[in-house]
């Protein structure tokens, strides 16, 4: 059975006041595509006040990089509930994905989110753009049982992955 | 019939913060003749300065025993499990459907010396979970302290882990003698954690491990003035 990849991304630990941290919500993610028998890779983007050049070995979790997106088949990305529009660090992450965007690198890869809140719909769009194939978010991932939700969400993307690879979806 | 595995043939990765030790394939490191013993599939002998350590990763359908032998190791997983352990503590975590955690050095100062040990369950998809157990020095010294087993003991705290699989520690000062007697068809593994022994006369050093097949009797020894550690294997 070939691999399945996926790399999580989340920004900032921890979350409003009655929400699940996106840390929470981003492990939950990572142990559902894990049950889903994927890879994973769990990535932090820096906050724009900290240095984002962090090694591994020297933090909990390192910024994505570029052979993230290349290595990963799915991409699941969360950020915490805010104003309902895309984080200026989401806005440069995806920026920096512009490259393998125009070589067509990412065309056929998914990408998902996890967000209690209303920023679905701007990474969503900023995913498609990248060329990336989106999967809805569950709508109960604005429940108070959003880690399930998200364990639940990381576990669909893994195995839609595999199912679109399938000879019969093809 | 006993085969040395010398410390110096593991596999090696200095990766400066991590300084590892594998006896048997792990990472880059791989060799088809070393990829496990039995069940016993991970032994890393791993020093991680302070304030380092490894990220946020993944486990899935292993059982994953941590062993500090100096320093502390500060563990952090998906099932909300934070800890801080030290020397005679047992870490078990079995991964089954999966679980993310971290392990970092929380010390300013000082480096952690520990043993990382995997062994494969005998079934997949259990219910992840995280055990830890502290135990007084004493329980280790001149005798064999359970480490982890597949059921509980009725004589002393230990992990339970999906696989039969029994992992004791032990402590010999020199001349100190522990016989056993493998029951037929078992195998076992000593894996030197600091200090010399002797196992059936045959020297071991700090590093070193011995795969046992077909041994009626082992003779465990202790051969350092300052005592010797070591971690013994009944693997089925």
């Amino acid at each position: 059975m070939r691999d399945v990849n996926v790399v999580v991304i989340f920004q900032s630990k921890v979350g409003l006041t009655g929400f699940a941290s996106t840390e929470q919500l981003a492990l939950a993610a990572a142990v559902g595509a894990v049950q889903g028998r994927a890879n994973i890779r769990l990535r932090r983007l820096p906050d724009a006040a900290i240095s984002p050049a962090a090694n591994e070995g020297t933090t909990e979790y390192v910024a994505p990089r570029e052979s993230d997106a290349v290595w990963a088949d799915a991409i699941i990305v969360g950020m915490p509930a805010g104003p309902g529009s895309l984080s200026i660090g989401f806005e440069r992450y995806f920026h920096s994905l512009d490259a393998l965007r125009r070589q067509g690198k990412l065309e056929g890869k998914i990408g998902a989110s996890f967000t209690q809140g209303f920023e679905a719909e701007p990474l969503m769009a900023a995913m498609r753009h990248a060329g990336l194939t989106t999967l809805p978010e569950p709508p109960e991932t604005r429940d108070p049982a959003a880690p399930t939700a998200a364990r639940l969400q990381g576990r669909r993307v893994a195995e839609a992955v595999r199912a679109r690879r399938a000879p019969s979806n093809v | 019939m006993i085969t040395i595995r010398p410390a110096g043939d593991r596999g090696h990765a200095d990766h400066g913060w991590l300084n590892s030790w594998h006896t048997f394939s792990f990472a880059n490191y791989h060799d088809p003749a070393h990829m496990g013993f039995r069940a016993l599939r991970v032994i890393n002998d791993d020093r991680v300065a302070p304030g380092k350590g490894f990220g946020a990763h993944a486990h899935r359908d292993m059982e994953i025993v941590s062993y500090v032998l100096e320093g502390s190791l500060a563990h952090k997983d998906s099932m909300g499990e934070r800890h801080v352990i030290g020397p005679n503590t047992i870490q078990a975590m079995s991964a089954g459907t999966g679980i993310v955690h971290s392990e970092f050095n929380p010390s300013e100062s000082e480096p952690v010396h520990f043993l990382q040990i995997w062994i494969e369950p005998a079934m997949e998809d259990v219910e992840p979970s995280y055990q830890q157990i502290s135990f007084p020095p004493v329980e280790k010294h001149g005798r064999l302290r359970l480490l982890a087993g597949p059921h509980a003991s009725n004589t002393e705290a230990s992990a339970v882990i999906h696989q039969d699989a029994w992992v004791y520690a032990a402590e010999l000062r020199a001349g100190e003698i522990l016989s056993r007697h493998p029951a037929p068809g078992r195998y076992g593994w000593v894996q030197v954690a600091r200090g010399n022994m002797l196992l059936n006369g045959q020297k071991l050093s700090e590093g070193d491990g011995a795969a046992i097949s077909d041994e009626r009797e082992l003779s465990l020894a202790g051969d350092s003035p300052a005592g010797a550690e070591f971690l013994l294997f009944d693997l089925a």
